[in-house]
């Protein structure tokens, strides 16, 4: 099914913060918001799932293209073998931006679709990151927005606007207390309505006055800051609305145990699973359908088991073919598996969780040493339902713009933008070999 | 000495040296400043922190950090003029509110903030009282009635909703906690009456960029008391103020809010070391290592009030067991922090001989030369390196016969000419240092080979760390920039073209007076510079 091009989101082109839910048409939507018009039985999701510092790209790039048997994963690529079947490899693009930030330069402009603002030490992003490009349309359906995660660092990558950030939840038990604590409902559990949850929307009808009244005597940059402010204020209203409605009815949703550890887990592994499976969690029960992953964050420096140094060190002063940036290259795709394959046991109807999301992975640079941005390395997994081909590695042979991954992405996911990125970036194409 | 970044600096300050103490040199008042848009900055993490615990008391449970901090060219001063609230954010500050609102309106604390008893579960004029008084703290101002009749209506609401009066006002004071006029600071200024076409900030304004200043918090009643008098339009009274603030145990608090920005001590956190390399690491290491560096910040403002360079040279400082064990040197006291005098004679001086600053600025496993230089550089001395170009491959060999020492293995910065430029300016600061392994730890050699810890700062030639700190402390930049980022905390921004003049001005008096810092902060926020605004952009 496919949308004409006047299915356009408001207050995106312009590059400014997405403040604003889509209406949905009723063309796309059931009334209930849990399926698609074409029945098919569950909606789609988005996972934004990152790694750092890049790759070797000598051993990450499959030596063949195409699909099913025609193609092999490569070393780097490895530990996703038992999912190979659902995974789309792009290689060959280019992201077209000046590269004078390291490690945002390619990244940013990736994500947003345009150029990072400002220089080393006082950058920000762009615009909207595509996550929330994509939020915009499934807010209205889901008591959050979204959900920010970090494995390790709590940089934040997932961005509203230039200047607004969407900081990531880092300890597991804190994820647990905000997605399933008091303000959880499982199917099938019985609830009183709290009468709390009128009062704290009154509260927040008054804040919002507030919030009105101060927009009208700054500057308009300042102005872009509290539409922010206002955007989230909504966002909550809408969230305590819902939870006097009750829980969606979900089979595979339940409630999960409480991580007994306050903080983060010990290592960025342990902590990343553990994240991983509550939000698989808040998947399944539709609390959301759009989350980041940021396994590592750009310019990481993560010591890595084994490793005699961290990783960001490493790629620029391990010597030689750099075995060691091989192998923390290699764990951080086991990481990506695990994600994967979590998303995968999750049966809904006759496929996956995963077979209904689209799970974009990729990093901060294509090889580490040199901070490239061309050559850059895109994993995306699942087929949002269908819109996307499988088990498939698309070599670039033209180094085309990367951004059409991302517009291609972005229209699996019903997202009909006419064209996608600014200036050098802006194309009105995805990749057609890798649309199903 | 003043010249190259400072060329206006006044003869008299520049004739060689500080003034003898009994002829003070008068610099006339300081210059007027071409006026700049207000910022309008978020509360960072420790600002909220403060605030709720001035407003509630110090044994209130504050949620830590409802939204990170963003750092923002050095300092999350100048990140918090520019970030949103998030959502996460909202819904985050909407939880503490209720946290802390329920903890203040609790049986046993309530008299300190409800200066009535209700008459029935809904009293709106009870309501009214306490809101007012909270309102006008949480909010740095007196409230409108407008708005007081929101958000008694909201605590009618509850209460009867509820059946309980206090349970009820629960509500109104997490909508005071939630508002943009507690998370933010908005600022807007009046005309100047002494001043006609121009404006300053108002008195509340005022009161506010004094507390956030030099308490990193809000300001109390007597302060609001001074504002609502109009006591702040004198300078007289505007001193008087700030030299009660000064005197105030909350601007100790307002100093080490200050250093743990501009060292980015905060980062000691989310350190992570390998500890099969590094022996002396222990958990809370890095927890000590952030106490012992404010601390000696604390002592050289207020305790023992004396030159910021001695920041740099100092022996004096305050170690537990764990960083006396790791400098070598006798614990001061069993338990907690005790005073030390580290040996006159010793390689370890100051601020550079800090675990904060060895281990932050260097690698999980090792050193850093060039980390540790360029915070030096960027830092203290206001001359951030550019970036590496992009493409270029960064790599230095691995240890080896021919280059076992740090120094030997990064010769190649120096040498390539596209390399060289940046970091020449940083390389043989860090070299200097290279006694101090990654976590801070004194070594002789490396590899079996002795450390050569000499270079040359801009001209000052020095062997080791301690007479590295005193070419620092000596650098014709090192006291302008400290004035400089003590100017750009207190703003929100970076300085402007139009305040060039005003910023030297303060420089020459922090030279006049000795470099003590307490002055400079009452010279900052009594200055035009401080005080004088431009429109909303």
């Amino acid at each position: 099914m496919t949308l004409d091009r006047r299915t356009v989101l408001k207050g995106l082109l312009g590059g400014a913060v997405v403040s604003i839910a889509l209406p949905p048409l009723e063309a796309m939507m059931r009334a209930d918001g849990l399926a698609w018009a074409d029945d098919t039985a569950f909606p789609k999701r988005f996972a934004l799932w990152t790694w750092a510092n890049g790759v070797l790209p000598e051993r990450w790039v499959p030596a063949k293209a195409g699909q099913g048997a025609a193609w092999s994963l490569s070393d780097q690529l490895a530990p996703l073998a038992p999912v190979k079947s659902k995974l789309v490899v792009v290689t060959g693009t280019q992201v077209l931006a000046t590269n004078s930030i390291p490690h945002y330069s390619g990244f940013g402009p990736l994500l947003t679709g345009k150029a990072q603002i400002g220089e080393e030490g006082a950058h920000t992003y762009g615009g909207p990151t595509v996550d929330q490009v994509i939020a915009a349309s499934t807010a209205a359906y889901t008591p959050y927005r979204s959900i920010e995660v970090g494995g390790w660092f709590d940089e934040p990558i997932s961005h509203n606007g230039p200047h607004s950030p969407n900081p990531p939840e880092v300890s597991p038990h804190a994820l647990f207390e905000r997605l399933f604590g008091p303000t959880f409902r499982a199917p099938g559990e019985d609830g009183v309505v709290d009468p709390k949850l009128a009062l704290r929307r009154s509260v927040l009808d008054v804040v919002m006055d507030r919030a009105e009244a101060l927009k009208t005597k700054v500057s308009a940059a300042d102005r872009i800051r509290l539409d922010q402010h206002l955007s989230g204020i909504r966002d909550l209203e809408l969230r305590l609305a819902r939870l006097a409605e009750g829980p969606p009815d979900l089979a595979a949703c339940a409630r999960p145990d409480e991580p007994d550890v306050e903080g983060r887990l010990e290592d960025a592994f342990a902590n990343h699973r553990a994240l991983t499976d509550l939000l698989v969690m808040a998947l399944a029960c539709d609390q959301t359908r759009v989350v980041t992953m940021s396994f590592m964050t750009p310019v990481s420096n993560y010591l890595f088991p084994g490793a005699s140094s961290g990783h960001h060190e490493l790629t620029h002063n391990e010597p030689g073919s750099q075995p060691t940036v091989h192998a923390n290259t290699v764990m951080a795709m086991e990481e990506l598996s695990y994600f994967l394959q979590a998303l995968d046991a999750v049966e809904e109807g006759d496929g996956t969780l995963l077979d209904h999301s689209l799970v974009f992975g990729t990093t901060d640079v294509s090889l580490g040493k040199t901070h490239s941005i061309d050559e850059y390395p895109i994993v995306l997994a699942g087929s949002a339902g269908g819109r996307l081909k499988q088990d498939l590695h698309y070599r670039s042979a033209a180094r085309e713009n990367a951004g059409k991954v991302v517009l291609t992405a972005l229209r699996a996911m019903d997202v009909h933008l006419p064209t996608w990125g600014d200036e050098q970036r802006e194309t009105a194409d995805g990749i057609s070999e890798i649309e199903a | 000495m003043c010249t190259r970044l400072f060329p206006l600096l006044l003869s008299i300050a520049c004739a060689g040296g500080p003034p003898d103490a009994d002829e003070p040199v008068d610099l006339g008042p300081a210059p007027d400043v071409a006026p700049s848009a207000p910022v309008l900055r978020r509360l960072t993490v420790s600002q909220y922190e403060h605030a709720i615990r001035d407003l509630f008391g110090e044994d209130v449970y504050v949620p830590t950090a409802p939204e990170p901090d963003t750092r923002f060219e050095g300092l999350v001063r100048l990140g918090a003029s520019q970030v949103a609230i998030s959502p996460r954010g909202v819904e985050r500050y909407e939880q503490a509110a209720y946290i802390v609102a329920e903890q203040a309106l609790s049986p046993d604390r309530r008299a300190a903030f409800v200066p009535c008893t209700p008459s029935a579960t809904v009293d709106d004029d009870c309501a009214f009282l306490t809101l007012e008084r909270l309102g006008r703290r949480a909010w740095r101002r007196p409230l409108t009635d407008d708005e007081l009749d929101a958000l008694v209506a909201v605590s009618g609401e509850a209460a009867s909703t509820l059946g309980d009066f206090h349970e009820g006002l629960v509500f109104g004071v997490a909508a005071l906690l939630q508002s943009p006029d507690f998370l933010l600071r908005p600022e807007f200024g009046e005309p100047d009456p002494l001043a006609p076409g121009l404006k300053r900030y108002t008195a509340f304004e005022l009161a506010s960029r004094l507390s956030f200043t030099l308490w990193d918090s809000i300001p109390d009643d007597e302060l609001l008391d001074a504002a609502e008098a109009g006591e702040l339009d004198t300078i007289a009274g505007l001193e008087a103020q700030v030299d009660r603030m000064l005197a105030d145990p909350k601007a100790r608090r307002g100093l080490r809010a200050f250093a743990d920005d501009l060292l980015q001590l905060g980062e000691l956190t989310r350190l992570q070391k390998d500890p099969a390399v590094f022996i002396y690491l222990r958990e809370g290491l890095f927890a000590s290592a952030r106490e012992e560096t404010l601390r000696v910040v604390e002592d050289i403002v207020f305790d023992d009030p004396r030159d910021w360079g001695e920041l740099l040279t100092t022996r004096r400082t305050f170690l537990d067991r764990d960083l006396a064990m790791l400098y070598g040197v006798p614990a001061p006291v069993r338990e907690g922090f005790g005073l030390t005098e580290l040996p006159e004679d010793g390689p370890r001086a100051g601020l550079l001989g800090h675990v904060s600053f060895l281990a932050l600025q260097a690698h999980p496993t090792s050193t850093s030369a060039t980390r540790r230089g360029k915070f030096v550089r960027g830092t203290l001395l206001c001359d951030e390196p550019r970036p590496p170009p992009a493409g270029v491959d960064t790599s230095i060999p691995e240890p080896s016969a021919d280059a076992r020492t740090l120094r030997e293995r990064i010769a190649v910065h120096l040498e390539n000419p596209a390399c060289a430029g940046c970091h020449a300016a940083m390389d043989p600061i860090g070299l200097g240092l290279e006694n101090f392994d990654g976590l801070g730890v004194w070594r002789e050699t490396e590899n079996g080979v002795r450390i050569d810890a000499s270079g040359d700062l801009d001209g000052a030639p020095f062997d080791g760390l301690v007479e590295l700190a005193r070419a620092v402390r000596g650098h014709e930049d090192f006291y302008p920039c400290a004035v400089r980022q003590a100017v750009r905390a207190a703003l929100g921004r970076n300085p402007a073209d139009g305040e060039a003049e005003a910023i030297e001005w303060l420089v020459a008096r922090f030279e006049a007076d000795e470099h003590r810092f307490q002055g400079l902060w009452r010279d900052l926020v009594t200055s035009p510079l401080f005080r004088r605004v431009g429109e909303v952009e």
